[in-house]
Order: C-alpha cells, then structure tokens, then sequence
C-alpha cells in the first residue's frame, strides 16, 4: 500500500517538474528566443559523489549514471570516498569535501548517526546534498534514493515462484544481522507467505560472505532437504558458492538460483546456465537522479512553494525507490560493463 | 597395555570426541552419515584444512600466521588476473605461488632474521596481501568464464569418485604428518618452539628455521587458494576471509599450543573436521542461523575441555620426569635421542 502511495508521489513530483520546467522554458524562449536553456550548466560546477570502501565495482554503476547526467548539464563530476570501511575516515573525506565548497554533494552513508552532523553542515552552507543507497534520516539531506530491499526481496520471491513452477522446497543464503539483507529475507518471506502457499521455505543459511563457507552450507542444506527446488541468495558471493554446490551436487537445471547483484561472475553464471536469474539495483538510477536533483535545486529550477527555502519546504521527493531489474538469460547481455 | 597403547597417542581422544560428535549425529538425523554428506563436507574443509598444515608447523615453531586467509585470496587473484590477462593458467598458478611465497618470506625475514614479533608482523602482511587483491581486482571478483577443462578438473574432478580437491588435501596432510613426525628439519622447527635458547646454543639456526616455517604456510595457503580458484571459477578478493582463526583454532583442538613445542598435523586435521561436523551437524539439524554461532562455540568448549581432560588424566600418570620433559618430546611421545641427525 505504502509503495504504491510512494509511486504515485514520486510520479506526481515527476509531472509536476515536467510541467512547471517546460512552462519556465516557454517564458525564457518568449523573452529572448536565443538565450540558453536552464539545463545547462558551467564546467566550473564541481558536484561529488562520495563513497565508503570506495574502490568496489558496486559504486561504479552509480557514479557511471551520476556522470552521464553531468555531463548532460555540461557540468564537472568527481567521484571520492573513503577507501575503507571506516566511519571516521569517511566523515573526513566529507568534510574535506565541503571545504571545497561543491555545487552539490550525493553521498551515501556507512553509518546513518555519523554523516548527519557533516551533511547538516553542507546545507547550512547551501551546499544541497542527497543520500543515495544508504541513508542518514535524521540529517536534512533534501532526498534519499535507493533500492527498496524489501521490494527486491519480493520481486526475487515471485521470480524464483515462476523458475520452480509455484510449488516446492526453497532454501534462503544471507548475511544475518546486515539490515538490507534482512530486509530482502524478509520481503522475500513475506511474498511466499502472502501468494505461494505450496512454496515451503525450509531454511536460511549464514553466506558468511564468503563463496567456500556459502557453498559448505548449502550442500549441507541440499543433504537436509533434497527436494529443495530453489534458492535465494541475497548477496552475489553466497550466489557464487550457491552455483558451485548446486554443480557439485549434480543439480545444475533441477535447482533454480536466484542471485543478487551484476558483478561478472554472476552475470557469466547466468550465461552458463547454473543461475536462473539475478535481481540488478538501480545503481545507475541512483546515480542518475541524484545529479539531477542536485542540478534542480542549485539552479532553483524546481520551485513547488514560491521561497521554498525559507519556509523550510523540501523541494524534492524525500525517498526515490530507484527499482530492480530481473536479469535472465534473456537479457543477461545488456548488463555487462553496465 | 593395548589400552594404554592407544591413550598414548595424543589424538586419541579428539578421535573419540568425532565419534561421539558422528554418533549423535547419526541419530538425531538421516542426512548426516552417507557417503554424499561426507563428501560434500570434506571438499568444504579441504582448503582449511591445507591451511591448518602449515599452521600446526608454525604453531609448533612458536609462532602463528594471520596472514594465511589474506594470501589465500591474493594468490586466487593473482592466477585470475593473469590468466585474464592472456597468460596460460598453469603459468598463471606458478606466479600466484611465487607471490605466496614472497609474502611468507617477508614474513619470516621480519620474524626470524629482524625479529619482530609474529602477531604484528603477519597481522602486516593479512592487511598487504588483502590489500593487493583488492588493488589487483579494483574491488570487483573475477570471472574465469571458459576457463581451460583441465585446470577446473583440478577444483571440481573426481578421481576413483573422490573429489581431486580432497585426494590434495589428503596426500599434503599425509605427507606433511610423516615429515612432521620423522624428519630432521621438522626435528629443529620442534627444537626452535619449545626452547629457542637451547636451539640456538645447540647449534641450530633459528632464524633460517623460521623463513621456511612462514614460507611453508604461505605457500600452502597459496595453495589453498589456487585450488579454490579452480573450484568457483571466480576469484574473489575477499576469498579466505576470517579462514585465519578457523585453522589456528583447529590446529590448537588438535593439540598444538599456542606456546610452541607441541602438536601435530594429524591432531589440525582431526581438528578441522571436528569444526566442520559440527557445522554441518547445525545445518542439517536446521538450526536458526542466529543461534548457529551459540550453538557450535558452546560445542566447541565443551569438546576441547574434555580431550583437555583426558589428556591431563594422561599426563598426570607419567612419571614427574617425564611431565617436566614434556615440551621436549618429540611427536609421537619418544623423547629425542642423540641431537640432530
């Protein structure tokens, strides 16, 4: 219900935008038929997007669609973070970053009570800043974007319902105590609860986020129950142990894996057959819009109460569920270097 | 006498301990003792399990190496990013243990020649080592899609219905026991853990003992981890992760001390599968994963306190001459005769 209530906003936001941005196109073209566009920016613009553990793949797809929209305006993106997972230095990077005085920084959050003190700062300096996949929610951070995982849990829940024919055992691979990934075992639970009722989940497994123990549990699992006809992995590295202990079991084709993210070894794995499908975040939505707002609202394009920032009016959809995309077979191809 | 015989071998009662952990087991599940169980969960222990033999020799040498999961992921990407690269994968492997073996060789010139402390120095290299893999990878696994048949015959083969991974496993442990228990050089690696000070005076040179010690280990977690590339068919930069604690803790269930002096690779790798039952034991019993860790710590304390026990029991019937001589003893309970052959 919540969902559709958040669809219908953010779609309402969207005409709305769409609306009001063509109308101020018209006054600018009526006034001076020759004058730029209000899309356009200048090179001098710096905007950030800045990570924590910066160096993996998964960042890469954000800030490939944050840069694509800069480079639409015309404007500078720099991609920055802290190389590991470490609160401290992440808040450093930050604040570093601020001190440069950005046209407008998205950010995303290793720890949700650290970064809201820094990204305050920001928007004291009229820096607008947006969070993307992780979020701190108790900062004034203008929007939030990223993937519903209880939503992802639940489209995995009825694609994998599809592979083993509405019926049979499943087995989930998880990482315990890890929020997203709880709250993909939980949407992935409830959906079996609510519309598969001849689906019978039969066990969670510890991935451990490590391809040799998720593949130990798994068999270990497959011995439990060798009926089971399907499994959930709501990371790639237990998606990567799953395929090897469902090939070592001699059960590639009779067990259907639905896997998590587009790194290349899940997507080859797909190719191969061993996967049946793999559930893509938006990273290159995240990215993408998280320029865009960035843009709208530095440049006072986006304007729905006249003074917005003085009466301390929110411009922006606070949260943007940016999706998942099924990957199978089918379309396997279109994600690579994605 | 027979009875005394068989309590006289250290491992007999982590032996004993497996069976009871196996019979149990056997009765509280129908999964658990069959032939596709056992070999599902040895292949699931075979990489640790070559880790562990060259923890035990460290442990032995009075040292321990923490940078044994970080190398077994480093060299995994090593072989993944060069055979990507267009080299021959086999070539590809020899460079992947090349770079085990630089990183144990550093390690054992700062323990054993500038004499650094093992704790600090092998915590350096697990940061290095995993640090380089995730240079290497720049963060992301590696897919070896189409790898050549030959090399992943190496990780998911069978020979004789035994999977080839584990066949590896047996014959490094069977090998690195004997040696352990017979040879001259492992002789000194026993000398230089229980007593530095009398190894050195006897003529022995420590730190040399001390390269090849961390040398070994690397080497043998390079191994580990170039057979775990064979077996996914992808190298992950965080393979190995934590694989460090499991193989000390084996090899230390199985009777080697963390002082030095003590222990053997038949007690690591009874070690080893003590773990994994137990861990599988917890699977099949469907146990809650969040009650898994509880569960198999408590287990865990309560088998090494028994064989804790029983070995004391053991001891403490020796005569006081020999209990003052235990660190001295060699493997199999027979006291050294005669120095260094």
């Amino acid at each position: 219900m919540n969902r559709r209530l958040l669809i219908t906003c953010v779609l309402a936001a969207c005409a709305y935008l769409s609306i009001s941005l063509t109308g101020c196109n018209q006054t600018a073209q009526r006034a001076a038929p020759v004058s730029q566009s209000p899309f356009v920016g200048n090179p001098g613009e710096e905007y950030y997007m800045v990570t924590f553990v910066s160096g993996i793949e998964y960042w890469k797809g954000c800030f490939k669609g944050f840069k694509a929209a800069g480079n639409l305006f015309g404007v500078t993106t720099i991609y920055t973070g802290a190389p590991q997972y470490d609160v401290n230095q992440q808040v450093t990077v930050l604040e570093q970053v601020i001190t440069k005085n950005p046209a407008g920084i998205a950010v995303t959050c290793m720890n949700p009570d650290a970064l809201a003190a820094p990204i305050k700062k920001a928007m004291d300096a009229g820096i607008p800043v947006v969070t993307f996949d992780a979020d701190a929610p108790r900062s004034p951070r203008y929007s939030f974007l990223a993937t519903g995982n209880e939503y992802a849990g639940s489209v995995a829940a009825n694609t994998l319902a599809g592979l083993i024919g509405g019926q049979g055992e499943v087995v989930v691979l998880t990482l315990p105590a890890q929020l997203n990934h709880e709250q993909r075992t939980a949407g992935f639970k409830k959906t079996l609860q609510a519309d598969f009722p001849n689906i019978k989940l039969v066990a969670v497994g510890n991935g451990k986020a490590d391809q040799t123990e998720a593949a130990k549990v798994l068999a270990g699992y497959l011995q439990a129950h060798p009926d089971v006809k399907g499994v959930f992995c709501t990371d790639a590295t237990s998606g990567v142990g799953a395929a090897t202990a469902v090939k070592e079991a001699n059960k590639v084709g009779s067990i259907k894996i639905v896997s998590f993210d587009t790194d290349k070894g899940t997507l080859d794995a797909i190719k191969e057959g061993v996967v049946s499908a793999s559930i893509a975040q938006g990273t290159y939505t995240m990215g993408y819009w998280s320029m865009n707002f960035l843009f709208q609202v530095k440049h006072e394009l986006v304007n729905p109460v006249q003074g917005w920032k003085s009466k301390g009016i929110n411009p922006l959809p606070p949260y943007v569920d940016t999706g998942v995309n099924v990957v199978t077979k089918e379309n396997v191809d279109s994600f690579y270097g994605v | 006498m027979i009875i005394r015989t068989v309590f006289a071998f250290r491992e007999t009662s982590i032996i004993i301990i497996i069976i009871a952990v196996s019979a149990v087991l056997t009765i509280l599940t129908p999964h658990f003792f069959n032939e596709r169980n056992i070999i599902t969960t040895a292949i699931g222990f075979a990489a640790d399990g070559i880790i562990a033999v060259g923890m035990t020799v460290a442990l032995v040498s009075g040292g321990f190496d923490l940078s044994v999961g970080s190398v077994m992921g480093l060299s995994g990407v090593t072989a993944g990013a060069l055979y990507l690269a267009g080299v021959n994968i086999w070539a590809a492997c020899a460079m992947a243990l090349a770079a085990g073996a630089v990183c144990g060789l550093i390690n054992g010139y700062f323990i054993g020649k500038v004499g650094l402390n093992p704790l600090i120095t092998t915590l350096g290299m697990m940061g290095i080592a995993r640090g380089a893999a995730y240079v290497l990878t720049q963060g992301s696994p590696l897919s070896l899609f189409g790898i050549p048949r030959s090399f992943a015959f190496v990780g998911s083969g069978k020979a004789a219905g035994i999977p080839v991974i584990v066949i590896l496993f047996i014959i490094i442990a069977a090998v690195g026991d004997f040696l352990m228990r017979r040879s001259a050089p492992m002789r000194k690696v026993f000398y230089t853990g229980s007593n530095e000070k009398a190894a050195v005076l006897s003529g022995i040179n420590t730190g040399n003992v001390k390269m090849g010690v961390y040398l070994l280990t690397a080497m043998l977690a390079a191994c580990a981890g170039i057979l775990s590339l064979a077996r996914f068919t992808v190298a992950t930069p965080t393979a190995g992760m934590g694989a460090e604690l499991r193989v000390i803790s084996a090899a230390v269930i199985g009777g080697a001390s963390l002082s030095g002096g003590e222990g053997t690779i038949l007690g690591a790798v009874l070690g080893v599968i003590l773990l994994n039952i137990i861990n599988n034991g917890l699977i099949l019993m469907n146990v809650s994963v969040y009650w898994q860790d509880l569960i198999g710590g408590a287990i865990l304390l309560t088998a090494v306190t028994i064989d804790l026990i029983t070995h004391r029991k053991k001891i403490g019937k020796a005569r006081p001459a020999d209990l003052a001589g235990r660190h001295s003893l060699s493997p199999d309970g027979e006291p050294f005769h005669g120095g260094i052959q």
